[in-house]
């Protein structure tokens, strides 16, 4: 519990929470706060904000309820952000665990795969898949995971190539453990943690890139992204800026509320580190 | 500052060399040089051979270039104006049409323009290789030469002349025979530089920039064109635009290259015009494409219902903004020959639509859904992809579930014209002005596949198919626009596709620019008396 208490005491992890706490409930309580389909036309196109008690963020082009909207999208970003960073994680960890404790062969080989992922611009490699592929939630999951999962592998190696030194490797060894239980039960759980630290940056930059993607049209278009509103919006920006200004300030929340939760993580390490 | 250092030298060399040369009076000349018109361009086809792919994206930069027989017109007899092509006439039998050809016309390459050109054009080029010359000139036998300046036409089966005439301006553009008659005439360099007959000459393509046009001396128009240079900016992004006319960098941007939203704000800026005529002969159609092969959608009551869903005047005031018309059939309103209003008609009634759904067989689950599936908005315009997020929410209404699979535009064609990998599309096609262009193969059966903007639904209507091939040889006026009507009830009346709304295109600008719109075909037509003040 003390890690939790520093984590809380850093200002960081407190902003963090106070922005993203409040989107994951809204995000959860969408079906709730919003029944029904959020797409709806429900009033008069082009509503501007602050103007009906029943939307008070107005409506689209088309007539949509612009909160509903944003409620609906909270979930799809967040959805999309930690299933992402989820799915890169693992995928990172396993290879990461496999190249470092695998021997030369298996390290080479996975190490230059990697490389020629981390060559490739983590969005390009996303804008190539979902177009090939085609926009479905599922399909924009995988295609930003598989853009970051390089950072989390290497980081897994580095530390499976120091912890596999340390004596009690050696003694699992010896007590008869076979390879892969000693890499996947004894060395990983003690290489992820410095892995986990890489986690707020890849949901951040995973909403990012879901957001741009549905920006340029490859998002599921059957549902509603943040992305997607600031792009229906961008026809009208000169006379209903509102429709791109406030799906935006969402956005800025919310990786602004991961990277700082990240932060406050860090933090929180330091300090222990300087109390040990 | 490099800019201006750069300018003044290149002035002072300009006029070092006039200088030199002796040529003080070119100097007025050079002035003259100010008469450019710079134009939105929104996509850059790479094959500019107009005679080849009769479309408007190709037409808009091309028509310059190369001109058609007759041009579209508000004023003249059958709404045309003679270009290449000073006279023509059908004969009774329609086994036959006479085109008297303009004489002393020249290439852009200084040879003489003659019949054997238009000859060639039409047996070698629209015939065989045109995407709608191969309907209207699939009974094209031969093309007689009697002189320099007659064209007969032959055909093994009775066509309509109205039908020819009506096709005269999108599908007549003719080309030069002695550049394309040796070797793969689609590999011919002229088909990205293109050579012609127009009051322009091609100048140069630079991809992702510019196309630049210039002036043709020698055209056949004297003290025409009005203009030294055409330049069209590759601006993709329509809000671009928009600022670009704005702030004076292009003077005119066809097509709606301004966005519907912007149209009202950017009208009340001083110097900039906002006009909706010039597009008569281009309608566009809003069209829902139907898989009838989906057993739910063989069945005449759904496609009624979902007919009945759809609110044609929210589409109308909501997506378009007012700038379009509800459709009755697959003839638009403004149509002036062939268009009939006496036909069915399904206004927006919920209530019915559901009702007929109920009484088809599908019931609503305890979701409230009837049955669910994949609607795919063609991504040519932002119109098309905003119907489809509607029409996912009329269908809702209904108890249909639609699923929305966005493509991009090449992948869209493969998956409703080729893979036929669809239950509903929406689409834009045009009608040209008369329905056996480029409408009744909308409907017709036996179309092969890959063949976009025709049915490949799987539609198969054996009476309807009769009328259609009826009316293609009909050659008594008043008894084919008489078989053109049934063809419009009966479209209406089975529902092959639904037809939502038509539109035109919007132009925007400069009050400098003079003689815009003054032709049914303005943006495609070839800009002899667009002139532009300085």
């Amino acid at each position: 519990m003390t890690s939790l208490r520093r984590f809380l005491s850093t200002g960081e992890a407190r902003a963090g929470l106070a922005m993203l706490l409040p989107l994951i409930v809204l995000a959860l309580l969408a079906p709730v706060l919003f029944p029904g389909d959020p797409m709806a036309i429900v009033g008069q196109p082009l509503l501007p904000p602050f103007q009906e008690s029943a939307l008070p963020l107005g409506t689209d082009r088309l007539g949509r309820d612009v909160l509903a909207q944003l409620v609906h999208g909270a979930q799809t970003s967040l959805l999309v952000g930690l299933a992402a960073a989820l799915s890169a994680l693992c995928i990172g960890a396993v290879i990461g665990t496999i190249a470092g404790f695998g021997g030369r062969v298996a390290d080479e080989v996975l190490m230059r795969i990697t490389e020629a992922f981390q060559t490739v611009p983590a969005f390009l490699l996303a804008l190539a898949f979902v177009s090939v592929i085609g926009p479905t939630l599922a399909s924009v999951v995988f295609a930003i995971a598989l853009g970051a999962w390089p950072a989390p592998a290497r980081v897994a190696r580095a530390e499976v190539l120091s912890i596999r030194e340390k004596d009690y490797v050696a003694a699992a060894r010896v007590v008869g453990k076979r390879p892969l239980e000693i890499a996947f039960r004894e060395i990983l759980p003690n290489a992820l943690p410095p892995v986990l630290a890489l986690s707020s940056v890849i949901v951040a930059s995973a909403i990012l890139i879901e957001a741009a993607l549905s920006f340029l049209g490859l998002g599921d278009p059957n549902r509603i992204t943040w992305g997607g509103m600031i792009a229906e919006g961008r026809t009208v920006l000169r006379s209903a800026s509102y429709l791109s200004i406030i799906p935006g300030i969402a956005l800025v929340v919310a990786v602004l509320a991961v990277y700082l939760l990240g932060e406050g993580a860090a933090k929180a390490r330091l300090s222990k580190r300087s109390y040990a | 500052m490099r800019v201006i250092s750069t300018t003044r030298r290149e002035l002072l060399q300009g006029a070092a060399m006039v200088a030199a040369a002796g040529f003080a009076p070119k100097l007025a000349f050079a002035q003259d040089a100010a008469r450019r018109l710079i134009v939105a361009a929104d996509s850059e086809p790479r094959n500019l051979n107009p005679a080849m792919i009769a479309s408007n994206g190709v037409f808009f930069v091309s028509s310059k270039i190369v001109e058609p027989l007759a041009e579209a017109s508000y004023d003249g007899p059958n709404g045309l104006a003679p270009r290449l092509a000073v006279g023509w006439s059908g004969s009774e039998d329609g086994l036959s049409a006479t085109f008297k050809l303009r004489s002393g016309v020249t290439w852009h390459d200084g040879k003489p323009f003659t019949s054997a050109d238009v000859a060639f054009s039409a047996m070698q080029i629209w015939k065989p290789l045109q995407n709608l010359g191969r309907i209207v000139f699939k009974d094209l036998e031969s093309v007689e030469t009697p002189d320099e300046t007659t064209a007969i036409f032959r055909f093994s089966k009775p066509t309509p002349f109205q039908l020819v005439r009506n096709a005269l301006p999108a599908l007549t553009s003719v080309v030069p025979k002695h550049i394309y008659e040796t070797g793969d005439i689609a590999e011919n360099p002229a088909n990205t530089a293109p050579i012609g007959t127009g009051p322009f000459r091609f100048g140069e393509h630079k991809p992702g920039e510019y196309y630049k046009l210039v002036r043709n001396e020698n055209y056949w128009q004297k003290d025409l064109p009005k203009l030294d240079e055409i330049l069209y900016r590759v601006l993709p992004d329509r809000a671009a635009a928009a600022n670009a006319i704005e702030a004076d960098e292009i003077q005119l941007a066809a097509f709606s290259a301004v966005p519907l939203a912007d149209l009202d704000r950017v009208s009340k800026i001083e110097g900039i015009a906002v006009v909706t005529t010039g597009y008569e002969a281009l309608t566009y159609q809003l069209i829902v494409e139907i898989n009838h092969r989906r057993k739910e959608l063989a069945d005449l009551k759904v496609r009624r219902a979902i007919a009945h869903a759809i609110d044609r005047d929210y589409v109308v005031r909501t997506i378009f903004l007012g700038h379009a018309t509800a459709s009755t059939g697959p003839v638009p309103r403004n149509d002036t020959q062939f268009y009939t209003s006496d036909v069915p008609s399904y206004p927006y009634d919920v209530a019915k639509a559901n009702a007929l759904l109920d009484e088809a067989g599908y019931r609503r689950d305890t979701n409230g859904r009837r049955f669910s599936l994949r609607l795919l908005p063609a991504p040519y315009f932002n119109e098309t992809k905003q119907f489809g997020d509607y029409l996912r929410q009329a269908l809702a209404e209904i108890g249909i579930d639609a699923q929305l699979v966005s493509n991009d535009a090449a992948g869209h064609q493969k998956a409703v014209y080729t893979d036929h990998d669809f239950d509903l599309a929406i689409a834009p096609p045009v009608f040209r002005g008369d329905p056996a262009i480029s409408t009744t193969i909308l409907v017709r059966s036996g179309t092969p596949d890959g063949v976009p903007f025709s049915n490949q639904g799987g539609y198969v209507n054996s009476e309807l198919d009769n009328l259609i091939d009826r009316a293609a040889v009909t050659l008594d006026e008043q008894a084919r626009i008489a078989l053109y009507q049934e063809f419009q009830r009966r479209v209406v009346d089975d529902l092959p596709l639904i037809n939502v709304v038509e539109w035109n295109f919007i132009t925007v600008s400069r009050w400098s620019v003079k003689n815009v719109s003054n032709n049914p075909r303005w943006a495609v037509s070839n800009w002899a008396d667009t002139a532009i003040d300085s």
